[in-house]
């Protein structure tokens, strides 16, 4: 049963001691402060919680008495207040008594003068007076609390102006002791103060009053404490002499104004003495000024006295500014836009920083602040709104007038364009795209562009970006594919951010610029070139083709019969006609020189023949006219008509297309153009078709034919006519004293020293050719040469009858006639 | 004492070392026994504490009773007052008096006053009237207390206390109202005065106790030689 009982308690015990159902725990911490002429609260630390039902009671006795019990409230365990305020300067013992069903506990007690436990009622109206004479004090008075009668007190006084928030505290050793006024000092002038007091027992026993409900004061006004900033503009547009000079300047602001600005005085000075004076109520004049130095002065006045004078110069009217500040820069900070810059090397009076909102929209218009020549970093006193561009001017100002003003563009704080520009395409190409865009607005930019990105792409493919430097109005896309849509647009950034603009679509073509042309032409051109190259192949060819198409029509008129007839035709009037033909147009022709040995009625014929002679031979170069064929014809049996000693040889060797009759038949009047030709269908002889075969064929057989390639070659070297014409003159003497042989070896004689005369390439040409008939060589002569000259003209000229020639050869060189 | 030359040496040494050594003298720092200052000091700031009740008190009660009680120059005499202790005395003898006899003097008046007040205290008709007056009484109490104190630590025993504890000056029904108002004003202004004298006594005694202090430092100066 023992046993049992023992359980039962220790269990009883656990449980009181785990579930907290405990006896109240000694308070502790009992702390009083008393109220003065109110109360006195006791505090304390209840201890742990009890769960049960725990009174608390504060007790406080004197040595010889004891006051009533404080029971605190069930809701505030760890307090109570005394109803009264317990008797000063007399020790009281103060302890608490905890209290519930498990037990009791008394905490320790604490004794004290509840005169070192006081806190004050706070002193009463405080009142705030400036003083005239001085207007950086204010003078406070107030009532202090009724305990100041018996007790000595201590003060806490703070102040601040009107619009602050935080306060400032005057010196605690300057209110260190009873007193029911203060005089507050270094106070701004013309400024509202606000003050607050409290107050504690002098000794710092207790505790400190409330504040005293707070009292503002202004200060006395006080002269201007500072020159207003001056500064001015020229209207541009000056007339007759004078400019008109806005003189403008700023409020003082009220920390410097120090009272109510009654009005400015503005005084002019142009030379020594000339004074001009002015008082403004505003903040700006406009006065008109002559082109000469002024000196502008400029004080503020209130109630007490005027600022010092801000001076200005302003500068005669050629004045060069110089001397701009170094090193201008701004940039954001605090929320504030920064100017720094470096001082000019002269010494500056101040500085003018003009700024203003740089808009397509709205015209420039700025503020300004002036500051002191010393400083070199300031702010921007003013109303800035963010992503706005402002374009902040500083200009310094030295004695003899302003310097020159530098500028500088900034943003209070940036952000993304509120625009992308607008891309488009200055030039397509196969593969390329040249892209341009306009610069950003400055209302837009928001911001400084740093940079553009591109970014393109065609129907399904990817997107491609480029970024291109912000200085860039175009940019090429390359290696793109043609004949493709592409979809572009383009972003600019700023350091905040970025803003697309619209898209953009634009398609390559399907063939570069000039491609097209770059096939087209080279082909013409190759077209044209190789007809070209044929017609001069026909050109050069023309015999041979001549012969592989022209019929070989025979003249009937120039048949040998005519041909015999004593009287040919002689052909004048080819004076004229003479003109036209000059020796250099001859190409490849070989000239046949007929000797005339018959006599001729007059001299004049004779030239006149000769003059034929030579056209026909040009003649044969060229076209003879009619028959439109300009290769073929030959003219050579009309020139050789006149001639007896050479017709039956001109019989075999001419082929007459047609010829124009230009002179009457011996004196008869000529028919109109005569076009005679042929209707036979006879062949035709093969001779007339080779003129250069006959040619060597009657150089051979008359011993006529060398001089003939004299002349002519002297003729291409000099290309004079009238050398050209008395060789003609010449010839018949020089041949008739010499036999064929000897022409021979003249001829060969003189061919060679002709090609070291000859001057061009056309003469090596000619050599050649003519060296065909030459080409038995300067070693060779008699008949053995000559008829293998034949042979090879034969050979080449195949099928055609060539029975005559070598009998002609055979024969010693004499035509049978 | 015959000083030489050569002793000036010493004894400006001698000031030097009590001079670094006043710090640890005890009467000095305070560190120690207080002494009957403190309590003289708080006895007579007491005074002035129950001065500046009474006058609010006086100012109150005054006007309870009503004119011409209340006005600032009426100056009853003192008929029924007789037993009142009187606080006003020669000056002469009041400087003649020796600590003790003041301090019992004190004592005594104010052991009468407070049996008066609390008769005063019954009679109040308004609560926070009769609330002012029973802290005042409190406070008296507490002055009693504190002289018995200063008196303790003095060393002077406590005088006997009156036969009976109920004042002998009590209202009677002999008494006609007005004559009782002018006991009752007589009471408060007699305690005045004796609050008044109070403060002078133990500014009195304060000033005594301090010179003691000094010559206590005096003492020690001159034994330190």
């Amino acid at each position: 049963m023992l046993t049992l009982w023992t359980r039962v308690v220790q269990a009883a015990f656990i449980f009181l001691t785990t579930e907290s159902i405990v006896p109240p725990e000694k308070p502790k911490n009992l702390n009083c402060i008393v109220n003065e002429e109110k109360n006195m609260m006791c505090q304390w630390d209840p201890g742990r919680k009890t769960y049960l039902e725990t009174n608390y009671t504060l007790k406080s006795e004197w040595a010889t008495e004891k006051f009533a019990d404080c029971k605190a409230q069930r809701d505030t365990p760890n307090s109570c207040t005394l109803d009264y305020s317990p008797v000063y300067f007399v020790n009281i013992e103060v302890w608490v008594e905890a209290e519930n069903a498990l037990g009791n506990i008394t905490s320790d007690h604490i004794n004290f003068d509840p005169i070192d436990k006081v806190k004050p009622n706070p002193p009463h109206n405080l009142s705030v007076r400036s003083s005239e004479e001085l207007s950086s004090i204010l003078k406070l008075a107030w009532i202090n609390p009724s305990i100041k009668s018996f007790l000595r007190l201590k003060y806490s006084i703070q102040y601040r102006t009107k619009d602050a928030s935080t306060w400032s505290q005057i010196p605690p050793e300057d209110t260190s002791s009873t007193r029911s006024s203060f005089t507050v000092q270094d106070l701004k002038p013309f400024t509202e103060y606000v003050f607050r007091i409290r107050c504690m027992k002098e000794d710092g026993k207790g505790f400190w009053s409330d504040w005293s409900e707070e009292a503002s004061g202004i200060t006395y006004e006080a002269r201007p404490s500072k020159e207003p900033s001056f500064w001015y503009k020229i209207d541009p547009s000056h007339t007759h002499g004078y400019r008109p000079v806005k003189l403008i300047w700023k409020t003082l602001p009220p920390f410097e104004a120090n009272g109510k600005i009654l009005d400015y005085e503005v005084t002019l000075t142009r030379w020594k003495s000339h004074f001009q004076n002015y008082r403004v109520n505003d903040t700006k004049l406009t006065v008109n000024l002559t082109n000469d130095r002024y000196i502008a002065t400029l004080t503020a006045r209130n109630l007490v006295g005027r600022s010092d004078a801000s001076v200005l110069t302003i500068p005669a009217c050629d004045f060069r500014a110089a001397h701009p500040v170094m090193d201008l820069k701004a940039f954001p900070k605090d929320n504030k836009l920064w100017v720094e810059w470096t001082a000019p090397t002269e010494s500056v009076n101040k500085y003018i920083l003009e700024w203003c909102v740089l808009s397509d929209k709205s015209p420039c218009i700025p503020d300004w602040q002036q500051e002191d020549g010393t400083v070199h970093l300031t702010y921007l006193r003013g109303n800035l709104m963010e992503s706005k561009c402002y374009l902040i001017t500083v200009t310094p100002v030295y004695a003899d007038g302003p310097g020159s003003p530098e500028s500088v563009r900034a943003y209070l704080k940036q952000a993304a364009p509120s625009k992308g520009p607008t891309v488009r395409t200055k030039k397509v190409g196969k593969n390329e795209a040249v892209l341009e865009w306009d610069q950003l607005p400055v209302d837009v930019q928001n911001g400084f562009i740093r940079n553009y990105t591109i970014l393109y792409k065609t129907a399904f493919g990817n997107e491609t970006a480029v970024n291109v430097d912000s200085s860039h109005t175009e940019y090429t896309l390359s290696s793109l594919t043609s004949d493709t849509l592409y979809m572009v647009r383009m972003a600019a950034y700023t350091d905040e951010g970025g803003m697309y603009g619209p898209d953009f679509t634009f398609t390559t073509p399907k063939f570069a610029q000039g491609e097209i042309e770059a096939i087209v032409v080279p082909v013409c051109l190759a077209f044209l070139l190789t007809t070209l190259l044929g017609v001069l192949f026909c050109f050069n060819k023309r015999d041979l083709i001549k012969k592989h198409i022209w019929p070989n029509v025979p003249d009937p008129s120039k048949s040998h019969i005519a041909q015999w007839s004593p009287h040919t035709p002689l052909r004048h009037n080819f004076n004229s006609k003479d003109q036209m033909y000059s020796d250099g147009n001859f190409t490849d022709v070989s000239v046949v020189e007929i000797e005339v040995n018959d006599k001729k009625p007059f001299p004049e014929d004779l030239k006149s023949m000769d003059l034929f002679k030579k056209e026909k031979n040009s003649t044969e170069g060229h076209s003879s006219g009619i028959g439109g064929s300009s290769c073929m014809s030959s003219s050579r049996p009309s020139i050789s008509s006149g001639d007896e000693n050479e017709s039956g040889q001109n019989t075999l060797s001419t082929v007459q297309y047609s010829t124009v009759v230009h002179s009457g038949y011996r004196h008869q009047v000529p028919p109109v153009q005569v076009f005679s030709r042929s209707e036979s269908t006879q062949p035709l002889l093969d001779s007339e078709e080779r003129p250069e075969d006959l040619q060597l064929v009657d150089n051979v057989d008359s011993g006529d034919g060398v001089l003939p390639r004299q002349q002519y070659f002297k003729q291409n070297c000099s290309q004079h006519e009238t050398s050209q014409d008395i060789s003609h003159f010449e010839r018949p003497k020089q041949v008739s004293s010499v036999n064929e042989e000897d022409f021979v070896r003249l001829k060969q004689q003189q061919i060679s020293d002709h090609i070291s005369q000859s001057c061009g390439s056309e003469q090596m040409k000619m050599f050649q050719e003519i060296s065909t008939a030459a080409v038995f060589g300067p070693g060779t002569e008699g008949e053995v040469e000559r008829f293998e000259t034949v042979e090879m003209e034969a050979a080449i000229d195949e099928g055609m009858p060539k029975s005559y020639l070598p009998q002609t050869v055979r024969q010693g060189g004499y035509v049978p006639q | 004492m015959d000083l030489r030359a050569g002793d000036s040496w010493g004894l400006l040494a001698c000031l030097c070392t009590v001079l670094w050594h006043l710090p640890a003298v005890p009467a000095l720092n305070r560190t120690g026994d207080p002494g009957p200052g403190p309590s003289i000091q708080k006895t007579y700031d007491l005074t002035r504490y129950l001065e500046h009740q009474l006058r609010s008190l006086a100012g109150t009660y005054l006007n309870y009773l009503g004119p011409p009680f209340n006005e600032p120059d009426f100056n009853p005499p003192r008929l029924g007052a007789e037993t009142l202790p009187r606080a006003t005395v020669d000056p002469d003898v009041w400087r003649s008096l020796n600590d003790k006899l003041r301090l019992t003097q004190n004592y005594e008046a104010y052991s009468h006053l407070l049996c008066y007040l609390r008769g005063l205290n019954r009679q109040a008709a308004t609560a926070e009237l009769r609330r002012s007056l029973a802290h005042f009484c409190t406070s008296l109490q507490g002055l009693l207390g504190s002289i018995a104190g200063v008196m303790a630590a003095l060393g002077y025993p406590l005088p006997q206390p009156l036969p009976g504890t109920e004042p002998t000056w009590a209202p009677g029904p002999a008494h006609s109202n007005f004559l009782q108002k002018m006991d009752d004003f007589w009471l408060l202004k007699e305690l005045q005065t004796w609050l008044w004298r109070s403060a002078k006594d133990f500014n009195r005694l304060k000033k005594k106790m301090q010179p003691s202090a000094a010559a206590v430092t005096l003492r020690l100066e001159a034994h330190g030689f």
